[in-house]
């Protein structure tokens, strides 16, 4: 087995009494394209952090590449990119001095790639990056963590804030461009609220709630269980109590709508006991797994 | 690409990528010696992961459905080149028909009816392959 890009096991992290993460446990395996999947405050920022060791955790353990980014933090960071959700440049520097001061912390730089993508997001090199849109600003830093080739690639929020239309298209282009060489070695970890996005890139994710994993699959496997079961009756649909297998019940009227995890095939089995005039059933999407599982 | 990804089909999607590659061969809107796009390519034009991509083609290619040049891209197959044994391909098909039989089940579809629709549906798909080796 390849020692995981990430592996974080029972990770507790307060800040004051309030507790961010209880017991966090994560694994990476390089090569993934894993999506880090949670709401506004669910702990998505802090665990990232303490892969940095921008924090330091309360308790339990971190590993990067199997090494404790608190005592080998150099090491860690020459091997991966990280992209917060806000970037900032000096406001002084154009687009090229900005790539250049970023190159010169870096060991390797693939002046390929940069010009490559420079040219795709129609970046002018020479325009001053006070200058630059919130989507310019986040194509230049994806550039920047690009063109250095890490073996992992942290985006925190990657397209929060832009055009939807816009940064569809270009997380794409990115992760596309990154994972083109050295397939199998490049990890990208991607933190996001804005699941949609991501549906097609995912190979696997988790999602966070409240500080805790409540769910970890790979995204076609999660596809296939949670599912939903939708039944039409002549008269009066049965009651929500009916169905305790589910993970919710709708009903209204004449018609029911299950959510099911796992067990899709029993509960069709038991509403086609129960003679619907129609019934039909689809898998979630990857944001509607997401809803149906935080609270 | 004619490839159409349905994320609420619950089929994993380097398997939708590779049935879609193999019904465009079958009927014809492939050929035999047709590029097909690169592995990045395909995973940009798709919005998926390359890891995916890269799983679909793998899977083609052990089918011989398609085959990987060394530089020069991946290209369909000639048919009937298929590496594998009788015995694994009727297994192979098998379980496909399997789950056709479960799905006609739940929707009720008797197996005379089943019978039929597998006739009307090979008469219309080899209708469909006559038409394209003519134009």
């Amino acid at each position: 087995m390849n020692t995981p890009a990430i592996e974080v096991r029972q990770l507790v992290h307060r800040y004051g009494r309030a507790e961010a993460l209880q017991g966090l446990d994560l694994t990476v395996e390089p090569g993934q394209c894993y999506g880090f999947f949670g709401r506004n405050g669910a702990g998505k920022t802090t665990t990232i952090k303490c892969l940095l060791n921008l924090l330091r955790p309360h308790s339990g353990s971190v590993r990067v590449f199997g090494m404790d980014p608190r005592t080998r933090e150099a090491e860690v960071k020459t091997r991966l990119a990280y992209v917060p959700d806000f970037v900032a440049f000096y406001p002084w520097m154009s687009v090229r001095e900005a790539l250049d001061y970023q190159a010169s912390f870096r060991g390797h730089w693939n002046r390929d790639v940069e010009g490559s993508l420079l040219r795709q997001f129609q970046l002018d090199p020479a325009a001053p990056t006070s200058g630059l849109s919130k989507g310019q600003r986040t194509q230049l830093a994806l550039i920047g963590a690009i063109a250095a080739e890490p073996e992992l690639l942290v985006l925190d929020e990657p397209t929060s804030g832009l055009d939807p239309l816009v940064r569809r298209e270009f997380i794409q282009t990115v992760i596309g461009a990154y994972q083109d060489a050295a397939p199998g070695k490049r990890t990208v970890f991607v933190s996001t609220h804005l699941i949609t996005e991501f549906e097609g890139l995912i190979d696997r994710f988790t999602v966070l709630d409240q500080g805790k994993a409540v769910l970890t699959a790979d995204a076609d496997e999660a596809r296939a269980k949670f599912r939903r079961l939708r039944a039409r009756f002549e008269g009066d649909a049965p009651a929500e109590s009916e169905f305790k297998a589910a993970k919710s019940v709708k009903r209204d009227g004449r018609s029911v709508e299950l959510i099911v995890n796992g067990n899709g095939d029993e509960l069709m089995a038991q509403l086609r006991a129960m003679k619907p005039t129609e019934v039909t059933t689809e898998s979630l999407t990857l944001e509607e797994i997401f809803m149906a599982t935080v609270r | 690409m004619f490839v159409q990804l349905n994320f609420r089909s619950g089929v994993p999607v380097y398997l939708q990528v590779a049935q879609q590659v193999k019904a465009a061969a079958a009927s014809g809107a492939l050929r035999p010696g047709d590029a097909l796009p690169s592995v990045r390519a395909l995973a940009e034009e798709l919005r998926i992961n390359r890891n995916t991509a890269a799983k679909a083609y793998a899977e083609l290619e052990s089918e011989g459905v398609l085959e990987l040049r060394q530089g020069s891209g991946c290209f369909l197959k000639a048919n009937g080149a298929s590496p594998l044994r009788r015995a694994v391909r009727s297994e192979r098909l098998g379980a496909e028909l399997d789950a056709v039989i479960v799905q006609a089940h739940h929707l009720q579809i008797g197996d005379d009816d089943l019978r039929a629709l597998l006739d009307e549906r090979l008469a219309d798909f080899r209708g469909r392959q006559r038409q394209r080796g003519q134009s």
